[in-house]
């Protein structure tokens, strides 16, 4: 993955032939693991970030593999645009004994430390403090480093998310908060959960920078996440960035979707990342058979990295036991 | 397991013919004369599947179950329990199912009439047998014979009685120990009804420890007086029924008479005294560190998967006794005749075959482990454990008491500091391991606190002398105080 | 010269602190001593960034800590009632517990939870609960609660040197207690228990604040003539089974003593083992000390009916040896 230290405004046209592909990379992986799932061959729910691609790679275009990221149940993307092996990434979506958790983790779980991936969680919210933790150390170490946390907008109806800002806030930490405003939290959209329409409403009283940003314009992600991590490199405190996006998959794969309609899911198709980055590349005189074959190229990629993970080893049940403590002389196995 | 030695006499009853074969007890080993009947696992009455063990015996060695090697009905017990048989004595007779030969039989009606009235005798046999009966006895008798259950064993009483008059007196007129009986005494320990502590139900409120002990002590805890709440035998129950056996028998004098000896205790004492009068033996010392042995076994205890065997510290000793086996090859063997005979001779052994000592109820057994030069630890431990499991059972085969030139004899954390063993013939040597401590030992000027143990080699001297038994003990310490395991 | 609990237990932060500079304070009020002085001085001497007070955000605190150990930090959070570890619970139970397991042992949550518990002194129903026994449910986690300030120089120590998360769990009766701090102390093994007395006729397994009761009552019982043994658990995840079964072989008779209530207690879980691991050495039931089913009240007079003591474990043990109970 494309990384940089201090961004230029505007990333140059290879950048962002670079980040189109990434964009497509995570299409194709969700749309896999969608195929496989349905096939029966994805143990438990996965959870799919079709369509939120943009927020996943505008901002950790800007990250290196120092830097730490959490994310959500939802966070496939952006393990993968994080930089983790995408073979390692789906064995682990597919329990096996070379997935980056070794099996035990599964799609919700996705840790992979070498790329500063250091975790999904299954809780709504609950790695928001985990991240400011990993903030917290890059800090009292004197490192550079910064964390950042991807979160849905239904996380901030949880009081870990207003008690991890305040305490963010309070000790200057650099975490980049990205909030995933995908307008549902599980089944009910946002107007149903809150009177606070913008996340980022909540800034304010905390003094936490904010701002609320086109989530599917990849462009404008890039521009804004480059910013507030500058602020974070320069040791100003947390940032809260609010991405407006779409969730073109159910909650979960298999979720019928019935509290959508017909015509919404038609005009979601128009907000597309890729679709608008598509158009933006060719205004600017990238030919259309090179985004086609760069499209090509991350779809070779990644099935062909599906394919060698479909036929993983499974891992050994007699190693059920490892992992639990330490130590075995602390494992507590009568 | 072992089978019978079927002998086949053809009754003819009636027109029926039916088969009675003897039960003979086999020859178990090589060394076997005679042997013990522990118990009866089947009762007179009892169908008997081919291959089904029939009753115990306790040989030198160990006890062993004699299975059938045809199937039929336990008609008489010749040999009761304790008493002592030889090999080929007949101890039961067998009746073997003649039911197809009654099929075909003209005078089957007959039968019929007889099993109708041995049913009514069982009632619980249920109908369908009697309506079984009712449309053929050839296909009524073998399916009233069901192998297992009470009742199903009554019901071919009945049929047996029909078949031969030779065995009516058993089948009509059940002994006290008829299966049906059985069943309602194998509720309660023996003797429960009259027991001191009895209940209704013929259970015997006892604490666990306590059984525990009583069973060791030969007491039946049913006769013991239970001083616990509800009147539960407790531990200082058996203690006192424990004292007062030993101060009534002196007092009587029963105690001090002479006690018989058990088949393995007489082996034992002729294997020692052979031991000591025949085998000149001398002892070599020396002091072992732990501390490799200890780190390699958290590694492995670390490594290993669940459902691996665990290492004990005599899975490093076997190995490391087998490698030092191996590189003195002169100890690796056994003296054979008598040293003043042109036919004596050191026998070499083609690999390393050690023995075990492992402490059973009243004595000792000595399983050997075969070709341990070729076992990695894992394998190892869990040969060593399956094979002391059935020693402790008393399952041992006969090939696995045999053929080693070495012994481990290792007393455990309650043994003592050192200890000598004896030499078990024909092998030639045994390595006796005293309890592990810590102690204090001087390396490279420094005080280091470390386990250790005190390791006694003891070696038949007409095959080895001092030098090599010293060098022999020297570079097995190497081996336990180094790192190179085969896994 | 003797010194007290919390004197002893700011000696252990302040020479792992020095020791090692990846351990870290946190929790409320830890700067300025907490609530019960036992981190008082030690922001001064180590600075504010190594001993931080936090927003009274539990569930915040404990996953700050968690993603700061996931980096290598050993953070010593102090959650200020066992009571407040229901705050806490989402992140102790389904992040720092898992963090090793989920990642398939790329990561690992080096990190002490300290906090206090028990009742004393009318701090009543929210504040004197022994919760131990959720804890110990919980795949992954330790759970360490000392028995006197010596033990809980060196189990504090053991505990952040450890690489797992740990809860410490400090008896607040146990505060004022005081005792001689010896030249070397050792710093004894998590996961180990101690004899903290030796006898034969029974053993008496206690852990926390109730192990000097149970001390009391073997004092009692010797005067009656009865041996009793004082097993000092020290670690009640994981249980060390060794050194129970090794008592139980030697005495065959077992009361387990906790302030926590009966139902579902870490006595429950011991009884078990013992029943099913040692069932023949048995010589009578295994019975329990512990607190009725009742919240901890308030008023002094109800704590004290309340609370088990030293008459009520030489009770059950007279009751086993003598053959009158159960």
């Amino acid at each position: 993955m494309h990384t940089l230290q201090t961004p230029p405004a505007t990333p140059s046209i290879n950048d962002l032939l670079q980040m189109y592909r990434a964009l497509w990379r995570i299409r194709v992986f969700e749309g896999q693991v969608q195929r496989l799932a349905a096939a029966g061959e994805v143990p438990g729910f996965p959870h799919l970030s079709t369509g939120q691609e943009a927020v996943a790679v505008g901002v950790c275009a800007h990250l290196s593999p120092q830097d730490t990221l959490f994310t959500s149940h939802r966070g496939h993307g952006h393990v993968l645009a994080k930089g983790a092996d995408i073979e390692a990434t789906f064995a682990e979506i597919l329990g096996r004994e070379t997935g980056v958790c070794r099996g035990r983790g599964g799609s919700m779980h996705l840790v992979d430390a070498a790329h500063g991936v250091l975790g999904a969680t299954g809780v709504v919210g609950g790695n928001l403090p985990l991240a400011a933790g990993a903030a917290w150390a890059a800090q009292a170490r004197g490192e550079k480093h910064i964390s950042v946390v991807f979160f849905g907008d239904g996380a901030t109806g949880a009081g870990v998310f207003h008690e991890t800002v305040n305490l963010a806030v309070l000790w200057k930490l650099p975490v980049l908060f990205v909030c995933e405003n995908n307008g549902y939290a599980e089944f009910t959209s946002r107007e149903e959960h809150s009177n606070v329409k913008h996340v980022s409403a909540f800034a304010a009283p905390y003094d936490l920078t904010a701002q609320t940003i086109d989530g599917n314009d990849v462009l404008a992600v890039y521009a804004a996440a480059g910013a507030a991590i500058a602020q974070l490199r320069r040791g100003d405190g947390p940032y809260l960035l609010e991405c407006m996006t779409y969730r073109m998959a159910g909650h979960f794969v298999g979720d019928a979707q019935h509290y959508r309609s017909k015509e919404e899911l038609a005009a979601v198709r128009e907000k597309d990342p890729i679709e608008r980055l598509k158009r933006h590349l060719l205004a600017q005189g990238v030919a259309q058979s090179e985004l086609d074959s760069l499209g090509e190229q991350a779809k070779e990629e990644v099935q062909a990295a599906v394919e060698r993970a479909r036929v993983a080893p499974h891992p050994d049940p007699r190693t059920v036991g490892e992992y639990v403590y330490s130590a075995p002389s602390l494992a507590h196995v009568p | 397991m072992t089978s019978c030695v079927p002998r086949a006499d053809w009754c003819t009853g009636r027109g029926t013919s039916v088969a009675r074969v003897a039960l003979e007890i086999p020859k178990v080993g090589l060394v076997m004369e005679q042997a013990r009947l522990v118990r009866w696992l089947k009762n007179p009455g009892d169908f008997v599947a081919q291959g089904e063990p029939v009753l115990e015996l306790e040989t030198e060695k160990s006890v062993v179950e004699i299975e059938a090697t045809v199937s039929g009905r336990l008609v008489e017990q010749l040999v009761k329990v304790d008493e002592e048989a030889k090999v080929g004595d007949r101890v039961a007779w067998l009746e073997t199912d003649a039911a197809s030969s009654a099929a075909t039989h003209p005078t089957a009606a007959t039968s019929r009439e007889s099993e109708a009235s041995a049913h009514a005798a069982a009632p619980a046999a249920g109908s369908a047998e009697a309506s079984a009966s009712g449309t053929s006895a050839g296909g009524a008798v073998p399916r009233a014979s069901h192998p297992t259950g009470a009742l199903g064993s009554v019901a071919s009483a009945g049929a047996s009685h029909v078949s031969s008059p030779s065995v009516t007196s058993h089948a009509s007129s059940p002994s006290p120990t008829s299966p049906a009986r059985d069943v309602s005494r194998s509720a309660g320990p023996p003797g429960a009804s009259a027991s001191a502590n009895g209940h209704g139900d013929g259970r015997v409120r006892s604490s666990p420890v306590a059984r525990r002990l009583a069973a060791q002590s030969g007491i039946d805890i049913g006769t013991v007086v239970g001083t616990g709440p509800r009147g539960r035998v407790q531990l200082e129950d058996v203690r006192r029924a424990i004292q007062a056996r030993s101060l009534q028998t002196g007092a009587n004098g029963a105690a001090s008479a002479p006690q018989p000896l058990s088949s393995m205790r007489r082996a034992l004492a002729r294997a020692m005294t052979l031991s000591n009068a025949t085998v000149p033996q001398f002892a070599v010392e020396r002091s072992v560190d732990w501390t490799a042995v200890q780190a390699a076994r958290a590694r492995f205890a670390s490594d290993s998967r669940a459902g691996s065997p665990k290492l004990s510290v005599n899975d490093f000793l076997l190995q490391a006794i087998a490698r030092a086996l191996l590189s003195y090859p002169a100890l690796n063997a056994t003296f054979r005749g008598d040293p003043e005979s042109p036919d004596a001779a050191i026998v070499p052994a083609v690999g390393a075959h050690i023995g075990l000592v492992v402490a059973v109820d009243n004595g000792l057994l000595v399983p050997v482990l075969h070709d341990v030069e070729r076992l990695g630890l894992a394998e190892l431990a869990r040969r060593r454990s399956e094979v002391v499991e059935r020693a402790l059972q008393g399952r041992l085969k006969q090939a696995e008491l045999e053929g080693a030139t070495f012994s481990l004899s290792n007393l455990g954390a309650r043994g003592p500091d050192r200890f000598n063993a004896l030499i078990n013939p024909p092998q030639s040597a045994i390595l006796a391991v005293g309890r592990q401590r810590e102690g204090v030992v001087v390396l490279n000027g420094g005080i280091h606190v470390r386990p250790l143990s005190t390791l006694s080699v003891t070696v038949d001297h007409r095959v080895a002398d001092g030098r090599l038994a010293a060098e022999f003990l020297a570079y097995l310490v190497e081996i336990l105080e180094g790192d190179d395991w085969r896994v | 010269m003797s010194q007290t609990f919390i004197e002893i237990l700011r000696r252990a932060l302040d020479e792992e602190l020095a020791r090692d500079a990846s351990v870290h304070l946190l929790g409320e009020d830890v700067a300025a001593g907490g609530a019960f002085g036992v981190t008082r001085g030690l922001a001064q001497k180590h600075g504010e960034q190594r001993v931080r007070n936090t927003p009274i955000s539990e569930a915040a605190i404990t996953g700050v800590a968690t993603g700061a150990a996931l980096c290598g930090l050993r953070p010593v959070l102090e959650i200020m009632f066992i009571d407040f570890a229901t705050l806490a619970l989402d992140c102790l139970v389904n992040q720092s517990a898992k963090y090793r397991y989920m990642s398939g042992g790329q990561l690992a949550v080096p990190m002490v939870v300290r906090t206090q518990a028990g009742a004393a002194g009318g701090a009543a129903a929210q504040h004197s609960q022994s919760l131990e026994a959720w804890f110990i449910h919980v795949p992954g986690l330790v759970v360490v609660a000392p028995s006197s300030p010596v033990e809980a120089y060196g189990l504090l120590k053991s505990a952040i040197r450890l690489g797992d998360p740990v809860l410490f769990i400090e008896h607040k009766r146990l505060y004022t207690m005081r005792e001689d701090m010896p030249e070397n102390p050792e710093l004894p093994p998590i996961g180990k228990a101690r004899i903290a007395r030796e006898g034969k006729d029974v053993t008496l397994i206690a852990y926390s604040a109730m192990v000097n009761i149970a001390l009391e009552a073997a004092d009692e019982l010797a005067r009656a003539g009865i041996s009793a043994e004082v097993l000092d658990l020290r670690t009640l995840l994981p249980l060390d089974m060794r050194t129970i079964a090794a008592s139980v072989a030697k005495t065959h008779r077992v009361v387990i003593a906790h302030e926590a209530v009966q139902n579902g207690g870490v006595g429950a879980e011991i009884a078990a083992r013992i029943g099913s691991e040692l069932f023949d050495e048995l010589d009578a039931p295994v019975t329990r000390v512990a607190c009725p089913f009742v919240p901890i009240p308030f008023a002094p007079e109800l704590e004290r009916a309340l609370l088990p003591g030293r008459d009520d474990i030489v009770r059950a043990a007279r009751g086993l040896v003598h053959g009158q109970g159960h």
